[in-house]
């Protein structure tokens, strides 16, 4: 199958080398729980907002603008350490039941991101200020917390399966 | 002090907390890496309450917040993310106290955490009894500065060093 042969020729390349046989694994990993941190952290308060419970007193729309752009600096880091990992061992990653299941969640991710934009936030001038978010606000954040900790849970079992 | 972490890990070793923890490694599925997740999950609350106030105070995020209700709002987060993390954490190293006790990237970790703790202990405290304490003064302010900018070095330190732990061989090779 083509797949393998370039996971293993991925595998094989002085970069993927180094990382596996040295303590660069170990730096990128530990990179990687900074970033998921961040990530998660900022996220997780744009989705409380969102649900209706804490930092009430901001418009939404304000919470998402200061804290959505950490999470995609927490994001873009992610990826790459989460690549330097990947690339050491490909072709066990892919075929890690684990892995599989974190990349499905993080796609669900990224279609809430596009339903929350393109169906929550339009028309959230009428709410923005609210207390109290409608219904459709509150779906899309507690799907967001839902899917987000389910990727660092598929995550650190990825590690335990390879 | 070497004689004192034996004894206690011996004593950790062989205590019947440690035959539940076992009991519960052997028999729920996937036990190690949903401690972990708990314990990752409470690293990001820290990051979400102590960290983002530390970047409130040096001036690099969220500008439109005010510094003394993020304080009183968050900074609850972080303490019942230490409880998390300290329950969680000592699931680990009642599994395998060796492994921590003599590990000196654990030790690191703790020299690191105290302080960290202590800072963030600082701010709440003196925001508590007079909010806005942090922002009357330019002495004040400069301090706020000066102890935000040493915990973010120490917050991320702890959190490098909590995953070094399983790595210490790198760092130091056993004699």
């Amino acid at each position: 199958m083509p797949l393998d042969e370039f996971w293993d020729w991925l595998q094989n390349t002085d970069l993927a080398f180094a990382i596996g046989a040295t303590w660069w694994f170990p730096l990128l990993e530990s990179i990687h729980v900074i970033a998921l941190a961040l990530v998660v952290g900022s996220i997780v308060m744009v989705d409380l907002r969102l649900i209706g419970v804490t930092a009430r007193s901001y418009a939404l729309t304000r919470i998402s603008r200061e804290l959505v752009p950490w999470a995609w600096v927490g994001f873009v880091v992610a990826t790459i350490t989460g690549t330097g990992m990947f690339i050491s061992r490909p072709g066990a990653y892919a075929a890690n039941p684990a892995f599989q299941t974190k990349l499905v969640l993080l796609a669900l991710a990224g279609l809430n991101v596009v339903a929350f934009h393109t169906r929550v936030m339009r028309g959230v001038e009428q709410w923005d200020t609210d207390a109290l978010t409608p219904a459709s606000a509150k779906l899309a954040g507690l799907i967001s917390l839902i899917l987000w900790i389910g990727v660092v849970l598929a995550g650190r079992w990825t590690g335990h399966l390879n | 002090m070497t004689d004192i972490l034996a004894s206690l890990s011996a004593f950790i070793a062989e205590s019947s907390v440690r035959e539940l923890v076992i009991y519960l490694l052997r028999n729920v599925p996937g036990f190690p890496p949903i401690i972990q997740t708990v314990h990752l999950l409470a690293i990001a609350a820290v990051m979400g309450s102590i960290v983002f106030i530390n970047l409130k105070i040096l001036g690099v995020a969220v500008p439109s917040q005010r510094l003394s209700e993020m304080i009183q709002r968050l900074l609850p987060w972080t303490w019942w993310a230490l409880l998390l993390l300290a329950i969680s954490g000592v699931v680990f190293i009642i599994a395998r106290p060796d492994k921590y006790f003599f590990n000196p990237v654990f030790g690191i970790k703790f020299a690191l955490l105290t302080p960290a703790v202590l800072f963030a202990w600082i701010i709440h405290r003196k925001n508590s009894s007079e909010p806005g304490y942090w922002e009357v003064s330019v002495l004040r302010r400069v301090s706020a500065r000066a102890i935000a900018a040493v915990s973010m070095i120490l917050w991320l330190g702890v959190m490098m060093a909590g995953r070094w732990i399983a790595y210490y061989d790198y760092l130091f090779w056993p004699d």
